[in-house]
């Protein structure tokens, strides 16, 4: 068996070069040579001068209250929706998987700028509030599916059994469905938390004079490669992959990563 | 696919009882649709009433009618380069990805428990991974002088390759999902009927493979082609691409109606390219 040992190497290699531009960035904004042509030693200052700026603390602050009730709506959105789809006529159910499909896989500058012309047909004034809606399109597209893929795997067996024993539906659900749907929730609300963090195209366009921190951060890289723009990167990446070892922890890792990989949007539409 | 089989067992009740519980079962949806409706339809129906209209030179408005005035706008060469470039771009990256992700998913399909479990981790963290540093790591990458001290940067070829590395994991992970669950046992009855390891892969890991490979190249292909962080990173506002083309109407120039054609076309003529690879992709699994 010779084979298993080149697909080794490769898959080593294609692992280095998704890791490697990552760890450059991070080392970057330790780097004292603002030119960043040499490594000349190790400094906090890109951290000090990023984070003492009052516009990227106002716009991480704007990210975060974006970020949380995002997040929220579309839990709330993606729970009773998932478990509707279980006894959903055939028709309902493509309906809502067609949709489903399509705010993940249509460019998100499409929806942007077809929700940019609504607001501004009705007058409604551009801020945090639109940057949410546009935001909760997608992310809610995202945590449906997590959650669906994690609700078809479980029996009703348990709920009609509760229901049987007398429980009314909403203590059914809160005893006995939600604490099965613990893992899945816990996935998708964190990994919503970070895409809606992460977020350019939708907020750019319906932000209007409010910034979110990826949408300062945007305008800087457009521009130039420095120290401070690294050392936000570097933040921003560390506050992803703490979002992501939460996850891990609460759950372990198994779980965590067979959510991910088990969620398949490709099938929401068969 | 198979998930829905579960779901019709549902017991059924008698009398206003049922009706009831169907009514509250039927309520679960309401958010989901709604919002659906308000914030994702009602703009794209918007989009299209728009695409109509015309702007007036003059006042500076919006004019309703029923002109196809910014559709032929759409073909004159300066935006029609930019529609090639977007389709030529996301394609390659598309076709990269499906090379490099093939191999990987499936040796981590041949991999078991702690392993396999590391290797796909090593899949999500950059999937979880802001795309904005990942876009913005491949300039700290074409700026390194064994690359060329940036020289790279704001050409095709930087734009492609930043399709390439933050789109990799997407087509990697329904890749391998498809590839996990060929049954072991279909390999190597294929070896025991003499299919040396090429045509092991042609005539029965591929097409079993199938629905994963279209998959990731929708989840790849169709958002990369109206890609707009990208080209704007990479490209230093000289390579442009369809997204650019699209916010610049809306966010400088102020032609909503032909940004709005400009939109409208891209969603068409994705939803088609869509809409064909999964007939296609369906007719020959039927016939599988």
């Amino acid at each position: 068996m010779k084979r298993p040992s080149a697909l080794a190497v490769f898959t080593g290699l294609v692992l280095l070069f998704l890791f490697a531009p990552i760890i450059v960035v991070v080392l970057n904004a330790f780097n004292s040579n603002h030119t960043l042509d040499s490594w000349d030693g190790f400094t906090g200052r890109w951290f000090s001068q990023a984070f003492s700026d009052s516009a990227v603390r106002s716009a991480l602050w704007v990210s975060v209250r974006v970020a949380l009730v995002s997040t929220a709506l579309s839990l709330i959105i993606a729970i009773p929706a998932s478990l509707w789809a279980r006894r959903a006529s055939r028709r309902a159910r493509a309906l809502l998987d067609g949709t489903t499909y399509m705010r993940i896989v249509l460019p998100e500058i499409v929806a942007a700028a077809g929700l940019f012309l609504l607001f501004r047909r009705i007058n409604f004034g551009l801020g945090i509030a639109t940057i949410i809606a546009g935001h909760v399109v997608f992310t809610s597209a995202y945590a449906t599916i997590i959650i669906q893929a994690r609700v078809a795997t479980l029996s009703i067996s348990l709920e009609e059994a509760a229901a049987d024993l007398g429980a009314v539906p909403w203590r059914a659900f809160r005893r006995v469905t939600l604490p099965m749907l613990r893992p899945a929730v816990i996935v998708a609300g964190l990994l919503v938390f970070t895409f809606s963090m992460d977020d350019v195209v939708s907020s750019a366009f319906l932000s209007g004079n409010t910034v979110t921190l990826p949408v300062l951060i945007f305008g800087l890289m457009r521009f130039h490669v420095t120290p401070e723009v690294n050392a936000i990167a570097a933040g921003v990446t560390v506050l992803t992959l703490v979002t992501f070892s939460l996850s891990a922890a609460l759950l372990g890792l198994r779980t965590g990563a067979s959510i991910v990989v088990g969620a398949r949007p490709e099938e929401a539409s068969s | 696919m198979a998930s829905g089989a579960l779901a019709r067992g549902g017991v059924s009740r008698s009398g206003g009882w049922a009706a009831r519980r169907r009514l509250a079962k039927g309520s679960l949806v309401l958010p989901a649709f709604g919002w659906t409706a308000v914030f994702f339809v009602i703009p794209l129906i918007l989009l299209i009433a728009y695409s109509f209209g015309h702007i007036d030179i003059i006042t500076f408005t919006v004019q309703w009618g029923w002109t196809t005035r910014s559709y032929s706008q759409v073909f004159q060469s300066l935006y029609l380069s930019a529609i090639g470039r977007s389709l030529l771009l996301s394609s390659g990256a598309t076709l990269a990805c499906l090379l490099a992700g093939f191999p990987v998913a499936y040796y981590i399909s041949l991999q078991r428990g702690r392993r396999q479990l590391v290797l796909l981790v090593a899949i999500i963290v950059p999937f979880w991974t802001s795309f904005l540093v990942r876009t913005y790591a491949m300039t700290n990458l074409l700026n390194a002088h064994w690359l060329g001290s940036g020289k790279l940067l704001d050409t095709p070829f930087a734009v492609g390759l930043g399709i390439f590395y933050t789109y990799l994991p997407l087509m990697v992970l329904p890749l391998y999902v498809a590839l996990e669950r060929i049954d072991p046992a279909l390999r190597e009855s294929a070896a025991d009927l003499g299919a040396g390891g090429f045509s092991r892969l042609r005539r029965v890991i591929i097409p079993l493979a199938m629905p994963g490979i279209v998959a990731g190249c929708i989840l790849v292909g169709v958002p990369s082609t109206g890609e707009y962080v990208i080209p704007s990173i990479l490209g230093g506002g000289k390579v442009l691409m369809y997204g650019n083309v699209v916010a610049d109407q809306f966010q400088s120039t102020g032609n909503y109606p032909f940004g709005a054609a400009l939109a409208v076309s891209l969603m068409a003529a994705l939803t088609v390219v869509v809409l064909a690879v999964r007939r296609a992709s369906a007719r020959r699994e039927a016939l599988a």
